[in-house]
């Protein structure tokens, strides 16, 4: 076959060759098969098939993503599952699969089920439940096979209720208290009950405003008094009057806010004793009975009687109460606000960090390096920049930044609050450092493409007219290369939005207790650690308790972040076509 | 670029305008800052390779502490009055604030260590009865001492710490130096947040026990303490005059009446030694169950005491070369490691392994692990660390080494000029391994304050093979941590890289092929519609975050792999059959057909057989399972059922087809040629399709003989390519990161075959060369570097690839090619210990060279590619 080729193609034409009389052969559909092995036809299908792979995998993991994210919150019917062995679960389907059944199990089953199993090759199928009631029987799913099943049935009065603890509930709503009488609930639609928890709900915000918010700040009040009267002492080793005065403006602040603190604490101690008063009674299937205040829930809804609307109300509650809300339940339940904030604040600082560097780069390899060694040596460099693993730019952050840099600055601005490291240990600056790091190849050949695509003439015109160089690179250039560059720094903000194994060592947490910009002098705390879409993932996906119950987070969490990414790469597409379309004409 | 007037009338305003006619000399501050300009982007730009040798040299800068050894950093000889009495023990405290030594008549001399000032001494009254032989625990703080009488006691030299204000110095307490002072007994020193620690020596004896019942002198001892703090079990060994070894259990309850110990000694005599050997060193473990005695000739007898009542002897082992005495014999911390000392130099490291044939009736044998540098004079005394496998000896000319067992290296060697004839008289290693004193006959103390932070890692341990502590011979491991004190760190990074290697090449066997393809069709052959769809979207997944990838490899595609092994091995032989199954059909097609369908139809028909390739899978897998291996995949992995001579045949037959299709194309293919001559289409096709199932059929009849004579030399892929499945493997690795890296190859490779000048494609089909052979003989060749460039680019990011591999590789550091086993990478090791490992330890450094061993071999990787397209981009753009 390979020799046919290599003659076909270096004979010249006409000499005899089988390629120089093909066409009139072709004419007369006679072929020969030297003829054929030129097409190359099984190979061609070779190279389109991979090229058809590529583009599957790629379809099939977004559709995946897409599918999985998507569905997440969807409300699920409730099925009630009677099993062979008498016992009842009840719980969301959540996902089907065959499996080889196991040899003890086999035995133990009648011979007609036996038959059945035997007959699909030793497979059957199970559903995986959702059957919640962790506090009540220590397990969130349950899978049920197919042959262990007597009937399912989809009782209305059932109700899924999403709490702030220990995961969902499936079950019923027997009773709420109120104002110390008890009501008993026949209908879990029923207003009574609504007007009840709204109430509860608004209680509990209320609560969590006071501790969070009011008593905070208090804390952090006095924590920056603490902070003061001890920089103070550290000022005056000896003594003296200044470490006095300083002493006593603490004693006077401090009686000041704890009676600031005593005031907040007692009323939130008042909502709080109501709160756990009006309680509210769960009974699950098996008449299990469970009783919690009312404001503990976070939702409930009678998920086999639901609408069309009415599904879709509580579909777009989730996702509202998952973009704005903060984590609960080690990250398995509630929002990813924090992760979403870190996410954008680490990446705008970068953005910042990574512009000046890279476009004065760029700037240097295209307007003032004369072509040479040294440009070689530097082009070397920013390929290398680029293909260095990413965990390395992390140990380096980790090493340099947090370690060197932020333990110096610790020594000389913060020596109040050594031990414990201010800048000293990985946060939010230093991340968005590394990543810029990490980052600047993007924008030094996105910026350099948009250099080069900046005709010569308008440049000659410019220094012509008298303009000094960097007046010409000021006004001329980088203007029109403005959309090339906003290319590259989207680009770049693409890249550190999703990075994450160098962020595990500088300053990402699983949960940040406070966010980086905050309502407290000087505002934005880049020394704080923070939460990160990416490693939320991570965290979730794999350090959580039961991977399984995560699994659902994980996939919003991913559609998020991939929605996020493409987003950006979409936009910085269209920028670039746009740019090339303007610039086509005068290239050349 | 030649000037486009239209462009240059384009230009802003500002410089199209006429300047009025005024001063024409340019601004002061346009040049200033023109020359501002000039000189900070040139600077600016230069920052990029500072950038990247400014990282390498701090991740070196790091690592440099590794391999630097000890470092003494101060020496001070002081007498320390001993007045001519015999040493038993030296020690230091914790704190290296006092050294003391506990002489033969009782008298505990102290002094200022680091001075050498005399402060008060104490002193323990030991009876009439001179010692003879004293042992001690490995803590140091508890004594037995044997007497000549046949009697021993228990008792403790221990040094008491204690937290204070700093108000608590007396008041006219002596300053020692600028952190200590003293009241003349306790030591305060200052320590941070204005507080002294008080350091001070508590003794305590108790009452002799008699072990000798004819009153015989003890001549050696051991001594540990077991059991709890409140129920303490002591166990010690004696040899006496006599020879007779003795092991002894004392048991001391105390009498919550009375408040009073009450001590119960059980005796048990360990068989004889031979006639005429003399005990020179006794040891015993923690849990007293094996006693050794080395006697001067070099033997060292190994008792099994596991049956306190009876005991047995063993082993009897020679462990130094012929002639040689022994000096001594001691156990480095957790008592696995047995240091053994001669009178030439001599320091040997041996391990108790269990043997086949070995020497010890129980199948266990004394080994020498360790050869340690010889020293060149008799060896005297050993000081073990507490915490690490260092310890120092000292010889009888005065040298006195810092060694370390687990990387056989002499960190230190000190020299003190002693007298030859009494040498020195006592040796001990301050516990935090920051110091060494050294006691000579004379009295004379020498203090040596030495830093070792990291004297377990040289080039050879992190690099090659090193013998730990009950492993049965020297072995590539990593294990940083474990709960136990004493535990040896296993730090070689050679697991880690190979499981890098491992990770890179299943993912680039995966990926490669795949992209590269790809790119060369989407170059070539597609319209260029599709081309303008599917090169963005390709470039988009480039920026794909990994840590989804990983989520998805661990956590969705492993379990699917899991469920359908046999399904998904399937598919590397049916997707390719599918496909040239497809394309043999397809030159049936009459050639007005083929060309008006040769588009966008051909390519979608592509993706069907692709899709019915997948489907095949699934219906055959179990076909395969059944054929191939016997039913039940896993277990045929494990290696519990069937043989290997289905799959060797599968492993042969790429190579096998190769061999016939080359055969055929050199012998069979002309011939074929002229024996059919011009024909039909159709009988061109049949053919063809002939011939291509002629040779697979050849193929596989090739790969079954060679496979049956590989399976009859004994070849097994178990244990080889294939092994044990474990669910977080190799293979989905490979899947994920293929998945992660062709994106990258395709783009790169894509942007190479494209950069080919237009003008040699014209000319090739000019020429009459169809496209495919256009495309293999004109644009691949002229492309090579830059395809070969993005191969690199590819292995560089797969080499560095973290998320993935932290999440679904299983994270075992295991050395094998088993695709259905797991790996740790470096990248991932660094990922999962860095957070946790202390700054500046050993880990920490150890863990900033895998960054930095990952640095250098993607710097080399990708200085390649990046040298390799400079020179691919000078070459299209001059043809």
């Amino acid at each position: 076959m390979a020799m046919d080729a290599v003659t076909s193609e270096t004979a010249p034409p006409g000499v005899g060759s089988r390629q120089g009389v093909m066409p009139q052969r072709a004419a007369a559909g006679r072929v020969r098969l030297a003829d054929l092995s030129a097409q190359g036809e099984p190979w061609l299908w070779c190279l389109g098939g991979a090229l058809a792979l590529g583009i599957v995998m790629i379809l099939g993991f977004l559709v995946l993503v897409f599918w999985n994210g998507v569905v997440t919150f969807w409300p699920k019917p409730i099925e009630v599952v009677r099993l062979t062995d008498d016992s009842v679960i009840a719980g969301l389907p959540t996902r089907s699969a065959r499996f080889r059944v196991g040899d003890q199990v086999l035995a133990a089953l009648p011979a007609e089920k036996r038959a059945e199993i035997a007959a699909n090759g030793g497979f059957a199928d199970r559903t995986l439940y959702r059957v919640g009631n962790y506090d009540l029987y220590g397990e969130d799913f349950r899978w049920a096979a197919d042959f262990e099943v007597v009937d399912r049935s989809r009782p209305m009065d059932l109700v899924l209720v999403e709490r702030l603890e220990w995961g969902v509930f499936v079950g019923r709503i027997a009773a709420f208290t109120r104002g110390g009488e008890t009501v008993r609930v026949d209908d879990p639609t029923s207003p009574a009950l609504a007007e009840a928890w709204r109430t509860a709900r608004a209680r509990w915000h209320e609560i969590r405003r006071i501790e969070k918010g009011e008593i905070g700040t208090v804390n952090h009040h006095l924590e920056q008094e603490r902070l003061r009267l001890r920089r103070a002492l550290l000022e005056h080793p000896d003594g003296g009057p200044a470490a006095e005065a300083a002493r006593a403006r603490f004693a006077e602040r401090e009686s000041h806010y704890q009676a600031q603190y005593e005031a907040l604490a007692a009323r939130a101690q008042a909502l709080k004793a109501q709160h756990e008063a009006e309680t509210v009674t769960l009974i699950d299937v098996n008449g299990r009975e469970k009783v919690q205040p009312l404001g503990t829930l976070v939702r409930y809804h009678a998920a086999n009687q639901l609408t069309l609307l009415g599904k879709l109300d509580v579909y777009l509650s989730r996702w509202a109460e998952f973009l704005t809300d903060e984590p609960r339940e080690a990250n398995t339940e509630g929002g990813i606000m924090p992760a979403i904030f870190g996410t954008v604040a680490m990446t705008l600082l970068l953005v910042i960090a990574v512009t000046p560097f890279g476009v004065i780069t760029a700037l240097y390899l295209r307007e003032y390096a004369r072509q040479g060694r040294l440009v070689s040596i530097v082009r070397i460099s920013v390929n290398n920049l680029a293909g260095v693993p990413s965990i390395v730019y992390g140990v380096f952050g980790l090493g340099f930044f947090a370690y060197i840099v932020g333990g110096s600055i610790d020594q000389l601005f913060y020596p109040e609050r050594l031990p414990s490291p201010t800048f000293g240990t990985g946060g939010l600056l230093w991340a968005s450092l590394t990543l810029a790091l990490l980052t600047v190849p993007v924008v030094i050949v996105a910026t350099e493409e948009a250099l080069a695509a900046v005709p010569r003439s308008m440049r000659e015109g410019s220094l012509a007219c008298g303009a000094s160089k960097w007046q010409t690179i000021r006004n001329i250039v980088l203007p029109r290369a403005l959309p090339g560059i906003m290319t590259g720094i989207i680009l770049a903000m693409a890249r550190g939005a999703g990075e994450v194994a160098p962020l595990m060592l500088v300053g990402v947490v699983k949960l940040a207790p406070e966010l980086p910009i905050d309502g407290f002098f000087p505002f934005i705390h880049l020394e704080r650690s923070f939460m990160h879409l990416g490693f939320h993932i991570y965290d979730v996906g794999f350090q959580s308790r039961n991977s399984e119950a995560g699994k659902p987070m994980v996939f919003v969490t991913t559609l998020l972040l991939i929605a996020l990414i493409f987003a950006m790469n979409l936009t910085a597409i269209i920028v670039r076509t746009r740019l090339k379309r303007k610039f086509a004409g005068s290239q050349f | 670029m030649s000037a486009d007037p239209a462009v240059a009338s384009a230009a802003p305003p500002e410089t199209g305008r006429v300047p009025r006619r005024q001063n024409r000399v340019t601004r002061r501050s346009v040049l200033i800052i023109d020359r501002l300009a000039d000189w900070s982007i040139t600077v600016g730009g230069l920052l990029v390779i500072v950038a990247v040798f400014g990282i390498m040299l701090f991740l070196a800068q790091v690592t440099v502490p590794l391999f630097t050894g000890a470092a003494l950093e101060s020496e001070r000889s002081y007498p320390l009055r001993t007045d001519g009495r015999r040493t038993l023990i030296l020690n230091v405290d914790e704190y290296r604030t006092i050294a003391f030594a506990l002489l033969e008549d009782g008298t505990v001399t102290v002094a200022h260590a680091p001075t050498g000032t005399p402060l008060a001494g104490q002193k323990l009254d030991l009876g009439p009865s001179p010692v003879s032989a004293f042992g001690r625990t490995i803590r140091r703080d508890n004594l037995l001492i044997g007497f000549a009488d046949g009697t021993v006691r228990f008792g403790t030299v221990s040094v008491t710490a204690e937290i204070a204000d700093a108000d608590r110095v007396p008041e006219g307490a002596r300053q020692l130096d600028e952190r200590d002072r003293t009241d003349g007994r306790l030591v305060y020193s200052r320590i941070p947040g204005n507080q002294v620690r008080i350091i001070g020596l508590r003794l305590q004896l108790d009452e002799p026990v008699r072990v000798t019942p004819d009153g015989a002198a003890i001549i050696a001892a051991d001594y540990r303490v077991g059991g709890t703090a409140e129920r303490p079990v002591r166990s010690f060994v004696t040899v006496d005059a006599n020879g007779k070894v003795r092991l002894s259990r004392a048991e001391s309850r105390l009498n919550l009446m009375t408040r009073q110990m009450r001590t119960t000694v059980a005796n048990a005599e360990l068989p004889a030694l031979p006639e005429g050997v003399r005990a020179k060193a006794v040891l015993l473990t923690e849990t007293a169950d094996t006693v050794l005695v080395g006697t001067e000739d070099g033997t060292v007898f190994r008792y099994d005491s596991r049956d306190f009542r009876n005991p047995r002897m063993v082993e009897r082992a020679a462990v130094l070369s012929d002639g040689e005495m022994l000096t001594g014999l001691y156990y480095l911390v957790g008592e696995q490691s047995l240091v053994v000392t001669g009178s030439r130099g001599t320091t040997d490291v041996f391990f108790l392994l269990e043997r086949r044939n070995a020497r010890g009736s129980d199948g266990f044998e004394l080994v020498r692990a360790h050869r340690l540098e010889n020293q060149g004079a008799p060896i005297g005394y050993v000081s073990a660390s507490p915490r690490s496998k260092m310890f120092v000896t000292a010889d009888a000319s005065g040298g006195v080494w810092v060694r370390h067992s687990t990387s056989s290296r002499t960190l230190l060697k000190l020299q003190k000029t002693v007298d030859a004839a009494s040498g020195y008289s006592g040796l001990v290693m301050a516990p935090r391994e920051d110091g060494v004193i050294a006691l000579t006959a004379q009295g004379e103390a020498t203090a040596w304050w030495i830093s070792a932070p990291h004297p377990e890692t040289t080039l050879a341990t992190l690099f090659g093979r090193v013998w730990y502590e009950g492993y049965p011979e020297p072995s590539f491991t990593w294990q940083s941590s474990s709960g136990s004190d004493s535990f040896e760190p296993k730090l070689s990074l050679v697991p880690l890289i190979f499981g890098t290697i491992k990770a890179t090449v299943y993912a680039l066997l995966f990926a490669v092929p795949i992209a590269l393809m790809a790119a060369i069709y989407t170059s070539e052959f597609v319209h260029h519609r599709v081309r303008s769809v599917v090169k963005p979207a390709m470039e988009m997944m480039a920026s794909l975050p990994s840590v989804v990838l990983g989520f998805i490899a661990a956590l969705i595609l492993a379990p699917i792999v899991e469920d359908w092994v046999s399904a998904v091995l399937m598919v590397f032989i049916a997707l390719p059959l599918s496909l040239l199954g497809a394309a043999y059909a397809w030159q049936f097609l009459p050639r007005h057909v083929a060309l008006r369908f040769g588009g966008l139809p051909k390519f979608a028909l592509m993706f069907v057989f692709l899709l019915i390739a997948f489907q095949l899978c699934l219906w055959t897998g179990g076909l395969l399972e059944r054929l191939v291996f016997a039913g039940d995949i896993k277990a045929w992995l494990a290696g519990t059922i069937g043989g290997p001579m289905g799959f060797t045949t599968l492993l042969l037959m790429p190579l096998m087809l190769a061999v016939v299709v080359w055969m055929s194309s050199r012998v069979l293919s002309d011939r074929l040629e002229d024996a059919v001559g011009a024909t039909g289409r159709l009988t061109a096709g049949l053919v063809a399709l002939g011939r291509w199932i002629a040779t697979l059929v050849a193929a596989l009849l090739l790969a079954l003989f060679a496979a049956s004579l590989l399976t009859g030399l004994g070849y097994d892929p178990r244990g080889g390519v294939v092994g044990t499945y474990v669910q977080r493997n190799t293979l989905v690795v490979g899947f994920a990161m293929g998945f992660a890296v062709i994106p990258i190859i395709y783009t790169i490779a894509e942007d190479a075959l494209n950069a080919v000048p237009e003008h040699l494609r014209g000319a090739s089909l000019a020429c009459g060369a169809t496209p495919w052979q256009t495309a293999t003989r004109v644009i691949l060749p002229t492309a090579t570097s830059g395809v070969f460039a993005a191969v690199m680019i590819g292995m560089g990011r797969a080499v560095g690839e973290t998320m993935i591999v932290v999440m679904a590789a299983g994270n075992t550091p295991i050395m094998d090619w088993n695709i259905f086993n797991g790996l740790r990478a470096l990248s991932a090791n660094i990922a999962v210990e860095l957070p946790e490992a202390v700054r500046n330890g050993t880990l920490y450094r150890v863990l900033f060279l895998a960054a930095l061993t990952l640095f250098v071999m993607t710097f080399v990787v990708n200085t390649l590619a990046e040298v390799v397209r400079q020179q691919f981009r000078r070459r299209a753009a001059s043809l």
